[in-house]
């Protein structure tokens, strides 16, 4: 996919004032590509404002990232990606335990308590999807109609049957690899005849000797008998395409992008650092699609411009224009400051920089919802070590799981979960490989051959399963700014409010019972331990789990049937200013149990159809 | 059509097996320039080889998929299959030497010559007649030891005629091999490019202009159909320092710069021997086991080759064993010789492939 040369650099701040757009768009993720995308295929003019770094994307600048990722002694989400105090980033490292009553303001995101999350959000060229692992679950029929089947959270405005052809339009977008069988269950439905656009990742190994241990093992919840198997999950990365994709047609995969042709990614490897980075970008990142809308001639970027105030006409409520702040150098807090015209707005952040930016504008908030039940699963893990080898390691991080939990009467009480087996071993529960070989060093003296006989013995039957725990909404999760805690540039940092909901932690009581049964029926010898001192630890009815964020941040501007009970409508349009659309997580009333980028991007594909038609 | 030196069905099957050899005697001078790269260094230059070694691979498979098509055996584990290095390779007149050397200006001289697009100036020009020189002669007319080719191009021309002319006379008969024989997309990716089954004279014809455009590019044009920088082009950005974009003339890149570091390659020794290697070394046992490996290796995708497509999936993991293991060699100086680092020396006398492989390769 090339990426127009100079599209970073050919707009000029003060040309770009100028010019009243079409469209003005805040974030470069896959929300504003799509966007930008969409509408500049329909000849429309769009000028996006991301807040990170620079520079056209090349292979080598992409290099650049991933050998920062090899070098990096941490390698958690934001290892890629240099720190830029001008547009900070959240880290997983940064989070701490917070001492009630003392807000823990050493990092970006403030936080309030009482649970200190560890979720983050990439800001740069691409957004989050730069270390997103690239799950493409669609949402459940039932995840929109809680409130109806589970007297629970709300009822979307929307339903399964009306995303559906948008979320094959994200699967088209995205390069959805999986098997159109295995993803009917719980009442997921697609027109006949159609298929993903790629053929599914096969299972590891890993997750085969999972299934054969606990193939048919029944678990009783509320009643219902669940037969339980491992079944592969959708994947956002290329492999075999499927001949018999868009009536025969077939799909061709998109492969790296840069400035020149190359011919990289167009097809898994099975390298198992898909998250953050992806060696060779057969992991879609929202840059290929952000590549196709600057190919149209009619998308101008200005990178570095991290948008500080939206302006509205008091009378009408229109947006009239949005100020940035234009810096040269990530490390000098200089900047210019830059103004953006268009006949409608798209804020595109996240459901967290959304609300952060529209607080910090004073917009008005009619439903005074804006920030207001910000949502992120909980992870909940639990490890094991196999009494087989089981070739753990071998990519990508996560193929296959168990998902016959994610839907059920026993919603009404409560959470529901997907659970990922991971390929990458006990890496996010307790860093392994690195620290299995720095135990065998240190501890026990290894060195040689014997210290690569252990090594190997250890890690290739390690076992992880992670249960993505469903969080409700609640209005007391929120986000927030406060005028004395600002960033390098003068904005102002969010503030976050945050508690697990005790919905959640029944989930998470019960996913640790289901992993118990799992391992006894693997003969896997269980190695959890929930460390009391852990910032995540979070106890529930006696007992201690230690509880991690899942990086899906939604809820923060929901979408609703009415003025009063939401933020935007069903098309992400803002209810108090016609000509502002909020993308993104922030819209969606409930996450489900599916990785939420899928059903933000569909959301994206119906909402641009809006667009189109309020600009014409 | 002027008229075919090709005729008959044997005569074609040489040819194409000829074609094998020459598709796979590019690969390991191209894999070790591009594996000599310094780690983190060269960005440019090693996706320019690694874009065009990966589809010497597929020119490979495709050649093999034309003589499956026509009732061929491909088999790789012949012996003299691989060239001893320095190969020679046809260039008009005389010939040009190929060696197993680290990325370089001379490498890159060499690779554009391997790539050049060479048209012989006039019918009687297309074959050379010359006393051969010593050493792995590629592109040679089967059966007449001193004739030649003009160049490789010609010798693809060669096949075309062929495939016209049985044609013609024997019409699809002359496809007579079993479609299972035939590697599909299915079990191969390439990256540009598509794998195509070969099953009649059009796709037979479809497969022998994919290996031309995209190694010299077809009259004169640096993209092909499927809007593909031939690798001639690919190098000579390197040469030039730009990049090629639509709509450019050859020779006058006009895209964003490249930019070449030619010290940050390794000093492997230019076409290492075995005996180069102290007896008894570690780097002895390293390069002997590297022989070993490509010899099962080749097995493999013989019989891949010969109705077991499906291995070349198990062959992905086996192809990054083997890079391991070149890697081993090149990043290890050769004890006595300062400055000089070992590399794979790709010698096949007397190795024979491990009896799994063997077996599956006869069956």
């Amino acid at each position: 996919m090339i990426f127009p040369s100079g599209s970073t650099s050919n707009t000029a701040a003060q040309a770009a004032a100028g010019e009243i757009y079409d469209a003005v768009i805040v974030g470069s993720g896959i929300s504003g590509a799509i966007i930008a995308n969409e509408l500049s295929r329909q000849g429309k003019r769009v000028l996006i404002l991301e807040a990170g770094p620079g520079g056209d994307r090349t292979l080598s600048g992409y290099e650049d990232y991933l050998y920062r990722f090899y070098a990096a002694a941490s390698k958690d989400n934001q290892a890629p990606y240099p720190p830029n105090a001008n547009a900070p980033m959240p880290r997983s490292s940064d989070a701490h335990k917070i001492t009630p009553g003392q807000p823990d303001s050493s990092a970006y995101l403030v936080q309030n308590g009482p649970f200190a999350t560890d979720t983050t959000y990439t800001r740069v060229l691409g957004g989050t999807t730069m270390h997103w692992e690239a799950k493409v679950l669609r949402m459940l029929p039932e995840d929109f109609e809680m409130r109806t089947r589970y007297g629970q959270a709300e009822n979307w405005p929307v339903n399964y049957r009306d995303l559906d052809p948008y979320y094959r339009m994200a699967e088209r977008e995205i390069g959805v690899s999986a098997d159109i069988d295995e993803q009917k269950y719980l009442g997921m439905t697609y027109p006949e005849g159609y298929v993903f656009p790629m053929r599914k990742m096969p299972l590891s190994y890993l997750d085969r000797q999972v299934d054969k241990g606990i193939r048919g093992t029944k678990v009783e919840l509320d009643g219902t008998s669940y037969e339980l198997k491992v079944r592969s999950f959708p994947q956002g990365r290329n492999g075999i395409p499927n001949p018999d994709y868009d009536g025969g047609n077939g799909f061709v995969p998109v492969g790296a992008v840069s400035t020149n042709q190359v011919e990289e990614g167009g097809r898994c490897q099975g390298n198992n650092n898909c998250v953050p980075i992806c060696p060779v970008q057969a992991k879609y990142n929202a840059v290929k699609t952000l590549a196709k809308a600057l190919q149209t001639g009619r998308v101008d970027l200005l990178p570095q411009s991290v948008a500080s105030k939206i302006h509205i006409d008091s009378a009408s409520g229109r947006v009239t224009h949005i100020e940035f702040k234009t810096y040269r150098d990530p490390k000098s807090p200089d900047f210019t400051t830059g103004v953006a015209r268009g006949k409608i707005f798209v804020l595109s952040a996240n459901a967290i920089e959304n609300p952060r930016l529209m607080l910090a504008s004073e917009l008005p908030n009619t439903s005074g919802l804006i920030g207001r039940n910000l949502m992120d699963h909980a992870y909940l893990l639990s490890w094991a070590l196999m009494p087989q080898v089981c070739g753990t390691m071998r990519g990508t991080n996560c193929t296959g799981g168990i998902v016959e939990l994610r839907g059920g009467s026993f919603r009404s009480k409560q959470a529901a979960f997907s659970v990922d087996i991971h390929n990458d071993g006990w890496g996010w529960a307790v860093g392994s490989p690195y620290s299995d070989l720095i135990s065998l060093v240190d501890a026990q003296n290894k060195f040689g051959k014997s210290l690569r006989r252990d090594l190997v013995d250890r890690i290739t039957r390690q076992l992880q399963f992670a249960f993505m725990v469903e969080v409700l909404p609640s209005q007391s999760n929120r986000v927030t700014v406060d005028p004395s805690y600002r960033d390098q540039l003068g904005n102002m940092r969010p503030v976050i409010s945050y508690t697990i909901p005790e919905y959640t932690m029944r989930g998470v009581a019960y996913a640790r019972q289901f992993a118990q049964l799992m391992f006894q029926r693997l003969g896997a010898a269980d190695y959890t331990a929930y460390d009391p001192s852990d910032y995540g630890y979070v106890t529930y009815e006696g007992q201690g789990y230690a509880i991690r964020g899942g990086n899906h941040l939604a809820g923060t501007h929901r979408m609703g049937t009415a003025k009063s009970n939401s933020v935007v409508n069903s098309e992400l349009r803002s209810w108090d200013h016609e000509n502002l659309y909020l993308a993104g997580g922030g819209s969606m009333p409930s996450i489900g149990t599916s990785n939420v980028t899928h059903t933000i991007a569909a959301l994206c594909f119906r909402s641009a159809k809006s667009m189109v038609a309020q600009l014409s | 059509m002027p008229s075919s030196r090709i005729k008959s069905v044997e005569e074609l099957r040489h040819y194409l097996y000829l074609a094998m050899q020459l598709e796979h005697a590019t690969i390991p001078p191209y894999l070790l320039a591009l594996y000599s790269i310094r780690p983190g260094t060269n960005s440019d230059a090693a996706h320019v080889l690694r874009v065009v070694v990966v589809e010497e691979m597929l020119h490979l498979t495709l050649s093999a998929n034309i003589l499956n098509a026509v009732g061929g055996k491909p088999d790789l584990t012949t012996p003299g299959f691989v060239p001893l290095y320095p190969a020679a390779l046809p260039d008009g007149e005389t010939d040009f030497k190929v060696d197993l050397q680290p990325f370089s200006k001379d490498a890159l001289e060499t690779f554009l010559h391997i790539e050049r697009p060479g048209k012989a100036p006039d019918e009687a020009h297309r074959l050379i007649s010359r006393k051969r020189e010593s050493g792995a002669m590629l592109g040679v007319c089967p059966g007449e030891t001193d004739l030649h080719f003009y160049s490789i191009g010609e010798f693809y021309e060669e096949i075309e005629r062929g495939l016209k002319h049985l044609h013609e006379k024997e019409g699809a008969k002359l496809f007579s091999g079993a479609i299972e024989r035939q590697v599909t997309p299915e079990f191969y990716y390439s990256g540009g490019g598509e794998l195509l089954a070969v099953t009649d004279i059009k796709s037979a014809l479809a497969a022998a202009h994919l290996i031309i455009g995209q190694g010299e590019g077809l009259g004169g044009e640096i993209y092909n159909k499927e809007h593909e920088l031939a690798h001639f082009y690919r190098f000579e950005q390197l040469k030039l320092g730009k990049y090629y974009q639509a709509g450019d003339k050859p020779g006058a890149p006009t895209g964003p710069p490249v930019s070449v570091d030619w010290d940050a390659a390794y000093p492997i020794k230019t076409n290492a021997r075995l005996e180069d290697y102290p007896s008894g070394s570690e780097l002895h046992a390293a390069a002997v086991a590297f022989n070993q490996s490509y010899a099962d290796f080749l097995a493999m995708l013989t019989a891949a080759y010969n109705g077991k497509p499906s291995l070349l999936l198990e062959a992905v993991p086996q192809m990054f064993r083997l890079r391991n293991s070149i890697n081993q060699l090149i990043h290890n100086p050769i004890p006595g010789k300062s400055g000089v680092n070992a590399a794979p020396t790709f010698e096949f006398d007397g190795v024979v492939a491990k009896p799994s492989f063997a077996e599956e390769a006869i069956a």
